[in-house]
């Protein structure tokens, strides 16, 4: 059994680290701030996630794992209304007044 | 079991490190305020694996503390670009 969570465990972290990895390349990759922030804001959900319920299976104690999930609850609460925040702020400023979905 | 974690801090690694190319090369300060945005992200990412690779739950102290203090950043940068129309 225990066994059992180390692979599960193994499989869920890294495939939160490969969602972290493809999103930066999309941070690199596109070229409007606003596109950007289109794959920046997956990580900070999902990679988040998957990394926390990858780790969750190693810890034993009650008062880490409640940690762990306020962690995750918060990371949950607070990406989208800071994404949703900065892009408010991004789509003002003047640089990108030529877009197309301004 | 701690060689899949290793590889997994590994990738996070490269992860931040493209990240963080852009906060350093892109030009306006929404390119870089999204960049910072997203290595927060990262660090979190990598602070959760680190816990459960250690069992060391100061990790996760340090994760609360980072998710709040990255909301609270991304919110003042947010106010300060619309508020400057940078």
């Amino acid at each position: 059994m225990n066994t059992f969570f180390d692979v599960v465990s193994a499989v869920l972290i890294i495939a939160g680290a490969t969602v972290a990895l493809i999103a930066a390349i999309g941070v690199v990759a596109l070229r409007d701030a606003r596109s950007a922030m289109h794959a920046a804001a997956k990580p900070a959900s999902l990679g988040v996630l998957l990394c926390g319920s990858g780790a969750v299976l190693q810890l034993d104690d009650l008062s880490s794992v409640s940690k762990l999930v306020v962690v995750v609850i918060i990371q949950f609460v607070t990406a989208p209304v800071g994404a949703h925040m900065l892009s408010h702020g991004v789509s003002s400023d003047t640089d990108s007044s030529d877009d197309t979905y301004n | 079991m701690n060689v899949a974690f290793t590889i997994a801090l590994v990738i996070l690694l490269i992860a931040a490190a493209i990240v963080s190319s852009r906060a350093i090369r892109r030009g306006t300060i929404g390119d870089r305020a999204v960049a910072i945005d997203g290595l927060t992200a990262l660090i979190t990412c990598g602070l959760l694996i680190a816990a459960g690779l250690t069992g060391n739950s100061t990790f996760l102290d340090l994760a609360l503390v980072l998710g709040l203090l990255a909301f609270l950043t991304s919110v003042t940068v947010a106010r300060f670009i619309e508020r400057r129309g940078l």
